[in-house]
């Protein structure tokens, strides 16, 4: 077994792992209830997954063609800081545009600590 | 500490300036044996010595990294499964970190750990919203990775 | 079998970018297509980078950033428009 088809398996592995990965998330997008479950198989798998991928790739590179590529580097760090961002900002919008959440969720204290402060706001006004 | 990594680069310089060879690696050689001249004579800086501060970064890495594949894999296993059984919620809980720089750390860090999405910030009370896929089986844990997480984000930022 | 298991993970992950269109379609809400649609993007990203390694090139290592870069802007305009009304607002009152 020659180096190279050491590194090949070594990509190979990383590349149908993360392939795995997001083809799970997606199929978290038909089977969770509402927006805000669907959210986590988005933002964790999906993040991951892209993740292995693009390092797959930067080995592939790196070693094979001993072309170091920063341009990958610098999209893992991308990916890395703007995916728990939109997460959380579709999450966000997503409650204040008033998408309810699914029959089974069993709490829920943001609205509980929304109706209070409504109320106090009110009978400041009241007074 | 931005005097300490000045004075390591100097040093790196000065190293491929002796040996008149300039790549990486010797430069990578030098700024290796800067780092111990300056870890030796750590004692005579006004400051604390940078390297520590290095280290809480790596820390704050492998942490991350370790949550972040747990959470992968939690979430996959959920998907998985035949019959979900899931109860989804949104609970609160407190933090002691004020700044912005730190609360967004926190958050985008939080956001990436098992079973939590965080929804709301309340700033002024310190106050965070999370959507949780499980809340009586995640509530404990993503408490404790707060915590820690805390810590170490304090320890890299003051 | 390099090549052959490297179409075979660009198949899926084409799979999972029909999966997604299908939330776009049917989605109940606007906030679900906003989220399948920026999913779509990050396995484009996917599909770019096993493409390059399938071709041997580096010529599309610059698409990955730029898809990156339109995905989170056009996700965080859309965010901004459900939350607001507005994508860019004038006034800011806070």
């Amino acid at each position: 077994m020659s180096a190279k088809e050491i590194i090949e398996a070594v990509v190979l592995v990383m590349v149908i792992i993360g392939t795995l990965m997001n083809s799970l998330s997606s199929l978290g997008f038909i089977r969770l209830p509402d927006v805000y479950n669907r959210s986590h198989a988005a933002t964790k798998s999906i993040t991951l997954g892209i993740l292995f991928i693009l390092l797959g790739t930067f080995i592939h590179f790196l070693f094979v063609d001993n072309y170091f590529s920063v341009r990958l580097l610098l999209g893992i760090v991308f990916v890395f800081l703007t995916a728990p961002v939109t997460g959380h900002l579709i999450v966000r919008s997503a409650y204040r545009f008033g998408v309810k959440l699914s029959d089974t969720s069993i709490k829920d204290e943001l609205a509980e600590d929304l109706e209070r402060a409504k109320k106090k706001e009110a009978r400041t006004e009241g007074t | 500490m931005t005097m300490q990594i000045l004075l390591n680069l100097l040093i790196a310089m000065v190293w491929m300036l002796l040996h008149d060879v300039w790549n990486t690696l010797t430069f990578t050689i030098g700024f290796i044996l800067g780092f111990f001249i300056i870890y030796s004579f750590r004692r005579f800086f006004p400051t604390p010595f940078y390297g520590r501060k290095l280290w809480a970064i790596l820390k704050l890495i492998y942490l991350f990294g370790i949550d972040l594949m747990m959470s992968s894999i939690v979430v996959i296993g959920q998907v998985i499964r035949p019959r979900l059984n899931i109860q989804p919620g949104i609970f609160k809980m407190e933090t002691k970190l004020k700044t912005e720089w730190e609360l967004a750390m926190l958050v985008n860090l939080l956001t990436l750990t098992p079973g939590s999405v965080v929804m709301e910030i309340a700033p002024e009370e310190g106050i965070l919203y999370v959507h949780a896929m499980d809340v009586k089986r995640n509530k404990p844990s993503v408490i404790k990775t707060k915590n820690k997480l805390e810590d170490v984000i304090i320890e890299v930022m003051r | 079998m390099f090549d052959t298991l490297l179409k075979l993970s660009m198949f899926l992950l084409t799979v999972s970018i029909v999966i997604a269109l299908y939330r776009v379609i049917k989605g109940p809400s606007l906030s679900d297509r906003i989220l399948a649609l920026d999913s779509i993007g990050y396995n484009v990203i996917g599909i770019v980078a096993v493409l390059s390694m399938l071709l041997n090139s580096h010529a599309y290592l610059e698409t990955i950033l730029l898809i990156g870069i339109l995905a989170f802007l056009s996700t965080v305009a859309l965010c901004k428009f459900l939350e607001r009304g507005v994508v860019i607002e004038r006034k800011r009152n806070h």
